[in-house]
């Protein structure tokens, strides 16, 4: 039998194209006009939205979605912002803006400080469930390299749930504007050229962030590693005797909830190293790959409601005896 | 990430498409889908591979269905004819042996071609298959094997000093 060096080497002789060899270079006609019929489709929900950090990670499948999902646009960076402004635009001296935004409800504030800097922009704030009724506009086809960056992470607040991008205001053409729509969800950035129509909002749901597929399911339910343990509202010292005796490893995933705790939290950060024994215990999930190991989702003070839950758990798992 | 990938995705589509206009399908198709799904490219050289891993899936719907053709792109599809065009021309040995691969289940082309074609490494082709590394590893020296046995009862020999690809850095 030939050696697998062989074969490779058969094997490449028949590649069409040389192997290392590109096909096509994305600047001739083909790749252009592939690129304009693609531009002229609206991308994908989160094509303009910076990365999500796990704490944008809410968990909303755990149990009643609905109930959860007021939850969904909490964050810890807005936890957190009792003095951050909810938005900041700087322009440095060579036509470059840099813009932080981390609230998006402020869209009239946030639209008055680019128009102060000279960007052409229009904001407009779609609330959930709805989108600014499309077209708006012609799109831009041909967008000047430098033009604008993708949102980023805002630096030093990883886990907040604002971006920021730059722009190079001295490549605008004449009748080009920045047409912005940002959610709570997501945020649109689409160059327009000629009159913009307003935004009309109508229902669409393709903007909604689509909840993870956890690598955790419950653990406390019937089936569960911990079925007939009931963890929820108890401390961490009262919980760790039974998940020792029953053998399970553990990792803490420090929850984050905002003051008023409408229901629904962010994931600070998982962790193995333990918590304080005071802690509190919301729920413990298992994990679907590691049989053994469970997942204690935790806050460092009580609070008066299960935020896992927006409530008490047995309003939301009713468990037959 | 358009103007990264585009060279690649191409020359994958080329590689593995008998007709360049099924080639310009599996393009157009591939960057639409990433397009759609902006969101989930991941970052750097992970959206390579996501793209590889779009892309040998609408290679595998085309030949399951006869789509029809999304967007008449004329450029590309000249583009894409010279690209065809200018591909070597195949001896008679090799014409043999293309017969053979051709012959291949369709997975151990697949996995040959990832390697051989896109160079891939077996993480990389782990990462697009979404398999692991292991069963890459394993299933890789199968399609290498039955290769192997396919040409020899075929009577094929080939050497490879006779042909001017040099042997690139090898899994």
């Amino acid at each position: 039998m030939k050696n697998s060096d062989d074969i490779d080497v058969i094997t490449r002789a028949l590649a069409r194209v040389e192997p290392g060899r590109p096909g096509g270079n994305a600047s001739d006609a083909g790749a252009r006009a592939l690129l304009a019929a693609l531009a002229a489709e609206r991308p994908g929900p989160s094509a303009a939205r910076p990365r999500r950090r796990s704490a944008r990670r809410l968990v909303v499948g755990l149990a009643g979605a609905g109930l959860l999902a007021a939850g969904v646009a909490v964050g810890p960076g807005l936890l957190k912002g009792g003095g951050t402004p909810s938005y900041a635009v700087t322009k440095e001296s060579d036509g470059v803006v840099y813009v932080q935004v981390r609230d998006f409800r402020d869209r009239a504030g946030l639209a008055k400080r680019l128009e102060e800097l000279n960007v052409p922009a229009i904001v407009d704030y779609a609330p959930p469930g709805k989108w600014c009724e499309e077209p708006r506009g012609t799109h831009v086809q041909d967008i000047p390299r430098g033009l604008y960056s993708v949102p980023e992470n805002i630096p030093g607040e990883q886990d907040s749930q604002g971006w920021q991008m730059r722009i190079d205001t001295k490549l605008f053409k004449p009748g080009q504007t920045f047409v912005w729509t940002i959610s709570d969800h997501s945020t649109s950035t689409i160059l327009m050229s000629g009159p913009i129509a307003p935004c009309v909002l109508v229902p669409d749901t393709s903007h909604e962030v689509r909840p993870i597929k956890s690598d955790y399911r419950l653990a406390t339910t019937k089936g569960g590693s911990l079925a007939g343990f009931r963890v929820d509202e108890k401390t961490v010292g009262e919980v760790l005797p039974e998940l020792d005796r029953r053998g399970l490893r553990i990792t803490y995933l420090i929850m984050g909830v905002t003051p008023d705790n409408p229901g629904g939290y962010a994931e600070l950060r998982t962790q193995t190293r333990p918590v304080g024994d005071d802690w509190i215990v919301w729920e413990a999930e298992e994990s679907i790959r590691e049989p053994g190991l469970i997942r204690l989702l935790v806050t460092d003070k009580r609070f008066d409601r299960n935020p896992v839950y927006g409530g008490p758990r047995d309003s939301v798992i009713k468990e037959r005896s | 990430m358009y103007r990264e990938t585009y060279g690649l995705i191409t020359a994958y589509a080329a590689r593995r498409c008998d007709s360049p206009q099924d080639a310009v399908d599996v393009v157009a198709e591939t960057f639409a889908i990433a397009w759609r799904r902006m969101g989930e490219v991941p970052d750097g050289q992970q959206a390579t591979l996501w793209l590889y891993g779009v892309a040998r899936k609408v290679l595998a719907n085309h030949y399951r269905v006869q789509v029809r053709r999304q967007s008449l792109n004329v450029e590309l599809d000249a583009e894409m004819a010279d690209l065809y065009q200018a591909a070597p021309d195949s001896g008679v040995e090799l014409t043999a042996i293309a017969h053979i691969f051709r012959a291949l289940p369709d997975a151990d082309r697949e996995l040959l071609s990832l390697v051989a074609w896109e160079e891939l490494d077996r993480q990389q082709i782990a990462t697009v298959l979404g398999i692991s590394r292991n069963a890459v590893r394993i299933r890789l020296h199968r399609a290498r094997r039955r290769f192997a046995r396919a040409l020899a009862e075929a009577d094929v020999h080939f050497t490879s000093e006779s042909r001017s690809a040099p042997a690139k850095e090898h899994l």
